[in-house]
């Protein structure tokens, strides 16, 4: 009876709601967060990042879903013999959304706005070794660098041109995107939804296939999965295992998936006691089991990983080349005696406020404690995490990490001594030497021998214990076709996209 | 009228600077700053960066002169810009606004309305079946969280009319129908905990007034029973309910930030749970003072209902 009544309620609902059917060519997407702005820029958060690189902006080049570096806005480029000067070749007949061309003098004034200090953006470490830019024709640029820089070319993908006349302007871009990509922005209703429209005069011939795209802000993830269980949305990009699992052989909902670059780690202070030994450093390496972490935490949707991703089949080294992936509480023990230690060594670990973490950081506790270690979560609310992991205010921390497509831009800012974000206060002159001698040679070979040492040192003492690589899934609806999930969380593929009616 | 009128409004500004005061504080005295979290965990960041950044959102200033600017700003009607949008902290408020009252009012009507005729019953039929069964629903109302509720309502959505695609939300302007399609669900769980202790509240005041001797007096007096319960019992009984309803009009603006989370509905829960979450100060400080605005409007207008319903109040 009470379900007979209740049946009689929905489909008086449905009548009123009928008429909201969305048209068959926008593609719902639900998204758990509202982006914090729209500068492709400025924006940090990947809830911005998502939405506007890819499929608003474009850059010279772009990473395929192999991860290799292919053109884009940039058609070719050649690179002179001593790596110091690239020659870039745009690609023609490409415009603005507001109507513009795109030419030489949009690409420079956009580097020279990553550049500026007044703007103050994220990605301006990427063009440190840009001496000097010049544009010989409305469709040619020319870089020239202080030194090599071979992962130059990865790092301008992820640096948007936008239109000249923006290098002072701080604002504009946050609420009114104006890009090269195949959608152009059309509405955003905070906390509501984001509306792309198609871009009708898009570069890549018959592209975008969809008329637009409107992501959905929608937190609660149990609303997320009855949206696309009933239709109302069509994809959930960039979901974690346990709620893949969820939607796992639901009719009408199909799954991809990849192994993330972005990993799971514990972050040790090598300048202060206990972790400035490196045998205390290797000890956590053989105290940890990653496989039953992966089981444990990841549901087992994922891999055990070393310093690099596995799913850059280029670079990673496997981990069954590192000696002290190996689990083996007893040799923890003794080079924890080694080191002159008393057992059990007490540490505390700070825990990123993140489910997944907190689940990882139970598990590593309870290893540790198997292998001589006394381990203390504290757990901590996001900004008070940032700011202890900024300031080095730490023992030992559990967290996550985004990855990057090309090594130097993960290892060089973090391992370096003195780089950016080596908040463990690590240095190793081995290292550095090895980080320089990559950075200045655009010589593949040489390239992928010093990397392969680096991550050799770094896996068992470097100050970073890598956990794991969780796999990466994208729900949509079986009639969505043409999308290709992206190790690097890249939506670029909606252009692709296309919904049968 | 004045004399009622006049310390009631100088109260409303008492209320509202210490209340400004008191976030003010609070907010910056809560782990973690605005500009660790802007420039991120995983980007490049140098200490010139992060001094640059801070003197740019005056947060370089003592505390005091940032008040002071803050308040001076505030009352010529500036409550400065979101620091992640770059909009008007105004503008977003009011675009946020709107949802949060509807489905406040909805569920309020929802639930203050249902409970008087719920009480009554109850009242009536004192002890019987009737009575006994609604008193067992009340308490697990009473005791069943909202958002837990707009769970359990989205999950069996989902199973009874899987086809039904009513999550989100349109604004009613745009869709009259299909606004109030979507707001059902989200107002019936807000207001299920309001029903059910307002129910019970309606109950125990109206069997204390059918107790009272101006009741035996009407009675005897040969008054039709419908006269004796809805003019002399019900209009006693609904002075503290009135108080009630103004108390829980306050609590319904907390319960609709979370059901707002389950539901994604844009209002201004969602508002001020981002403005935490990513420290931006001068929104979550003029968000918190119009919620606080609106519970002291609610208990003034609360006041002015005591003058209507009960002529003993009057001045």
């Amino acid at each position: 009876m009470i379900r007979k009544t209740l049946r009689c309620l929905m489909l008086a609902g449905t009548v009123l709601a009928a008429p909201l059917g969305a048209s068959a060519q926008v593609l719902q997407v639900a998204v758990d967060q509202s982006p914090a702005g729209l500068d492709p820029h400025l924006v940090t958060a990947f809830s911005s990042f998502q939405i506007v690189n890819g499929p608003i902006y474009e850059g010279l080049t772009a990473v395929d879903a192999g991860l290799a570096v292919v053109p884009s806005l940039a058609a070719s480029w050649t690179v002179s013999a001593d790596g110091k000067t690239y020659t870039f070749s745009l690609q023609p007949g490409v415009r603005f959304h507001d109507g513009a061309p795109m030419e030489a003098a949009d690409v420079i004034a956009s580097f020279h706005r990553v550049m500026d200090k007044a703007i103050g953006s994220p990605l301006a470490s990427r063009l440190a070794t840009v001496t000097t830019m010049a544009a010989p024709d409305a469709h040619t640029v020319v870089l020239t660098l202080s030194e090599p820089t071979a992962p130059l070319l990865s790092a301008l993908a992820g640096i948007a041109i936008v239109p000249r006349g923006m290098e002072a302007n701080k604002d504009a871009l946050q609420k009114q995107p104006d890009g090269t990509g195949p959608f152009m922005f059309k509405e955003w209703q905070p906390n509501g939804f984001i509306l792309l429209a198609k871009n009708p005069h898009y570069w890549r011939a018959g592209l975008p296939k969809l008329d637009g795209v409107k992501f959905n802000i929608v937190p609660e993830s149990a609303t997320r999965q009855v949206g696309i269980g009933s239709g109302q949305y069509a994809m959930l990009p960039n979901i974690d295992p346990a709620t893949a699992l969820q939607l796992k052989g639901r009719p009408g909902v199909a799954l991809q998936q990849t192994l993330e670059l972005s990993y799971t780690l514990l972050g040790m202070n090598t300048s202060k006691p206990p972790f400035n030994d490196p045998r205390v450093r290797e000890a956590v390496n053989y105290a940890l089991d990653r496989g039953q972490m992966v089981t444990a935490a990841l549901f087992g949707a994922g891999v055990p990983g070393g310093p690099l991703s596995p799913a850059l089949t280029q670079w990673a080294v496997p981990t069954s080349a590192f000696p002290c992936y190996r689990t083996d509480p007893a040799k923890a023990k003794a080079l924890l005696q080694a080191a002159g230690l008393t057992l059990p060594v007490a540490v505390t670990m700070t825990v990123l406020p993140r489910q997944d973490i907190k689940d990882i950081a139970q598990v590593a506790q309870a290893q540790m404690d198997k292998a001589g270690f006394k381990v203390t979560l504290r757990n901590v609310e996001l900004g008070q995490f940032i700011q202890d992991w900024r300031n080095s205010n730490f023992e030992m921390f559990a967290s996550a990490n985004g990855g990057s497509v090309d090594p130097d831009d993960y290892f060089f800012r973090t391992f370096r001594t003195g780089g950016s974000t080596n908040v463990f206060k690590y240095s190793n002159p081995e290292v550095d030497t090895l980080l320089d001698q990559a950075r200045g040679t655009v010589d593949q070979a040489a390239r992928k021998a010093a990397y392969d040492k680096v991550q050799r040192v770094l896996a068992c003492e470097g100050p970073v214990a890598h956990l794991a690589y969780a796999q990466l899934f994208t729900a949509l609806r079986g009639n969505v076709h043409g999308f290709r999930i992206m190790a690097n969380r890249s939506l670029a593929g909606l252009a692709e996209t296309s919904v049968a009616p | 009228m004045r004399r009622v009128l006049v310390p009631r409004l100088a109260e409303l500004a008492v209320v509202l600077f210490g209340v400004s005061v008191i976030v003010f504080l609070m907010i910056r005295l809560i782990p973690g700053d605005a500009v660790a979290i802007m420039l991120g965990a995983n980007t490049e960041v140098t200490p010139d960066r992060i001094a640059a950044l801070r003197g740019r959102l005056g947060l370089d200033q003592p505390i005091v002169v940032q008040y002071a600017h803050w308040a001076w700003a505030a009352l010529r009607g500036d409550f400065g810009t979101s620091l992640w949008t770059g909009r008007p902290v105004l503008q977003e408020i009011l675009e946020h606004l709107g949802p949060t009252l509807e489905l406040t009012l909805l569920a309020l009507g929802l639930g203050a309305g249902l409970a008087v005729p719920a009480g009554c019953v109850m009242a009536r039929l004192r002890g019987g079946w009737v009575d006994g069964a609604m008193r067992v629903v009340t308490v697990a109302g009473l005791t069943v969280p909202s958002f837990w509720l707009g769970i359990v309502m989205i999950l069996a959505l989902a199973t009874l009319a899987p086809a039904l695609q009513a999550l989100g939300y349109v604004p009613f302007s745009a869709d009259p129908l299909g606004n109030l399609g979507r707001m059902v669900l989200p107002a019936a769980a807000l207001a299920l905990p309001i029903l059910a202790s307002l129910s019970r509240l309606v109950r125990s005041a109206m069997l204390d007034a059918l107790g009272q001797d101006y009741i035996r007096t009407a009675r005897a007096k040969g008054l039709a029973e419908r006269v004796v319960v809805y003019r002399h019992a019900l209009a006693n009984a609904l002075i503290p309910f009135v108080t009630s309803v103004g108390i829980t009009t306050g609590y319904l603006l907390g319960g609709a930030i979370v059901v707002e989370q389950v539901f994604a509905i844009p209002g201004l829960g969602q508002l001020i749970l981002g403005a935490i979450a990513e420290r931006n100060y001068p929104l979550l400080q003029a968000t918190i003072l119009v919620v606080t605005a609106g519970f002291v409007a609610v208990n003034f207008v609360v006041d002015l209902l005591y003058l209507a319903l009960d002529p003993r109040v009057r001045p």
